[in-house]
């Protein structure tokens, strides 16, 4: 099995960290979501405040790999609460691991921004009903703050 | 028929020495073997221990192809053997349709109609090589069913397919389009979210775009704001996110 | 008398009557970004009440009827004031039966969703190219193949923080992208308005 093999600690340890956020569907759907299952935990629902987290397990780890992009996360595993804000006006979500995701590596160094706030790197994924919440789902992709829920 | 059945074996023998060692010395694969159709059979903690053994039967029947002589029980060991990958095949669709096949090489892509294919093909290769043939060899068949089986196999798509198709996007150019008479939207909301003044104002918005028009070099963006109207003023040309102002207006009314 | 855009046009540009914040250039001040009421916090994990989901088996004056893919049948009211998306924002006659949908509103006490923001037919797809053709890109999406159409005059890419550009013709096969669109019902095919790629 893949370990995580970076030896810096966990960035998300010390305090928050920044990136973007994006959304994606899960559960029974319409549409190309359709085949999208139930995610990694089981339980994933477009509806639900939940989210996708890339170091969820060792196996998820192996998938997503954000040390290839220079960014160590926390193993956190399903259920997890995550607190995500939104860098461009404050709104937040607290919403809890339901699935593995996003593949950070295969968009390293991707950049978003808000005003003078840019965040580097995919390290969380929402579900509709969560990122709705902070932004609209016409957005894509914003820059966040990422914390303990 | 004469040499038809002579050639099955090499053709076999070839797919079979692939797959095995690709198996067994593959560190991609290994690491990778917690992903597949066979992780889900045999158990995560299993599967490389699977890969070995499956890797082993392959070895041991492509070997007994390729040396002579060839009895019928041979080809009929691989012909067992490719109706085992196609049942494989049948149960990673059925139970872990997300999962790969771990077949010839390591690479994420589910199990589709040419994995299928793939291992029909086998089969009948197999079936075909069964009955004694004095013949020689036929060079040409055989090269020809190794050339139809290597393109059968996505493992190999990025050393062919993708650098042909590349090759075809960069001739025909399928995307090239004259430029727009308008800007798109999208090219404005994207300055607009990058804008302090939408920085500043998105937490008060409680809808997506309501309305857009152009006017006077400016493309004006309206989002419900509660009880109020948020109305960006967009400029259509230049890229400065500072140049994107706002107001917050009660609704107005009797207009 | 004036038209509502007037109106706006004037607020925004010169400020005029209602304007309760505005700028020259620039942002709001923090009195007007941060006069926000944030309703209870709800449960983490939990289906959110103001939130629907589903495709839309009829639509009755303003009021679309929809089947949630759960099997669970909402009602949501669209009202003059609600964003409606399809590809791009669009008048409420371009709802129609069959459309798949997420809204977003306010959930009033005999079930109805009073909609802020309904998205038709939207989807967020990451996947590989693994063709161009006709200004179609062919994505493997969780392997399955999805037809991404260009739009004149819609579409865009946006690689990383650069500005976005109509001309997509730097995609190329097997780069990694997400795309955002409107997924035509019943297929697998979808109208590209962002295709986002990191570089």
């Amino acid at each position: 099995m893949a370990r995580n093999p970076s030896t810096d600690p966990p960035a998300d340890l010390l305090g928050p960290v920044q990136g973007e956020v994006s959304w994606f569907c899960c559960g029974t759907a319409w549409g190309p979501c359709s085949s999208t299952g139930k995610g990694a935990c089981g339980t994933c629902n477009s509806g639900s405040l939940q989210h996708a987290w890339p170091n969820a397990s060792d196996a998820c780890w192996s998938i997503t790999r954000p040390d290839r992009c220079g960014v160590n996360l926390s193993r956190r595993t399903c259920g997890f609460r995550h607190r995500t804000t939104s860098l461009c006006g404050g709104a937040s979500v607290v919403t809890t691991i339901a699935d593995c995701g996003p593949q950070t590596d295969l968009f390293c160094g991707e950049r978003s921004c808000c005003g003078s706030t840019c965040a580097n790197n995919r390290l969380i994924d929402l579900t509709p009903a969560a990122y709705s919440r902070i932004a609209s789902l016409s957005t894509g992709l914003r820059p966040c703050e990422i914390a303990t829920g | 028929m004469h040499g038809i059945a002579a050639s099955q074996p090499y053709v076999i023998a070839l797919f079979l020495v692939w797959a095995g060692l690709m198996k067994l010395l593959s560190r991609r694969m290994r690491a990778g073997a917690g992903h597949t159709a066979l992780a889900r059979l045999a158990g995560p903690a299993r599967a490389v221990p699977a890969f070995r053994l499956v890797a082993l039967a392959e070895l041991a029947v492509a070997a007994v192809l390729l040396l002579p002589p060839l009895l019928p029980l041979e080809a009929a060991a691989a012909a067992a053997l490719c109706a085992g990958f196609l049942a494989y095949l049948v149960y990673a669709h059925v139970a872990a349709p997300t999962a790969s096949c771990g077949c010839l090489g390591a690479h994420s892509r589910p199990v589709d109609l040419r994995a299928f294919a793939r291992a029909a093909f086998l089969l009948v290769a197999s079936l075909l090589a069964i009955p004694a043939d004095p013949g020689p060899p036929l060079a040409t068949l055989a090269l020809a069913e190794a050339a139809v089986l290597l393109a059968l196999s996505a493992e190999l798509d990025r050393h062919w397919l993708i650098p042909l198709r590349r090759l075809l996007v960069r001739l025909r150019r399928p995307l090239a389009a004259p430029p727009p008479a308008e800007v798109p939207l999208a090219t404005s909301l994207h300055l607009l979210y990058r804008s302090p003044a939408y920085c500043s104002a998105s937490a008060q918005l409680t809808t997506d775009v309501q309305d857009t028009w152009d006017e006077d070099g400016l493309r004006f963006v309206v989002y419900g704001a509660r009880e109020r109207t948020a109305v960006f003023a967009v400029p259509l040309t230049g890229d400065d996110p500072s140049a994107v102002r706002v107001s917050l207006v009660r609704e107005p009314t009797g207009v | 008398m004036r038209s509502r855009r007037d109106v706006l046009k004037s607020a925004v540009l010169g400020g005029g009557a209602g304007v309760v914040a505005a700028t020259a250039l620039g942002s709001l001040g923090p009195e007007a970004a941060f006069a926000t009421t944030s309703g209870p916090e709800l449960e983490p994990g939990t289906p959110d009440p103001d939130f629907v989901e589903g495709r839309i088996r009829s639509i009755k004056d303003n009021t679309l009827f929809v089947l949630g893919s759960n099997m669970v049948f909402h009602r949501i009211r669209v009202v003059d004031g609600t964003s409606l998306w399809k590809l791009g924002p669009v008048p409420f006659d371009q709802a129609k039966p069959g459309d798949g949908l997420y809204a977003r509103g306010v959930r009033m006490p005999d079930g109805l969703l009073a909609a802020e923001s309904v998205w038709l037919n939207i989807v967020n797809i990451k996947g590989h190219i693994t063709n161009i053709k006709d200004q179609t890109l062919h994505l493997d999406h969780n392997g399955k193949e999805v037809l991404c159409h260009v739009v004149a005059g819609k579409s865009v890419a946006i690689r990383s923080d650069a500005p976005p550009s109509a001309d997509l013709s730097m995609l190329k096969v097997s780069q990694h992208v997400q795309i955002l669109g409107a997924w035509r019902p019943d297929t697998n095919e979808v109208d590209i308005a962002t295709v986002f790629s990191p570089h």
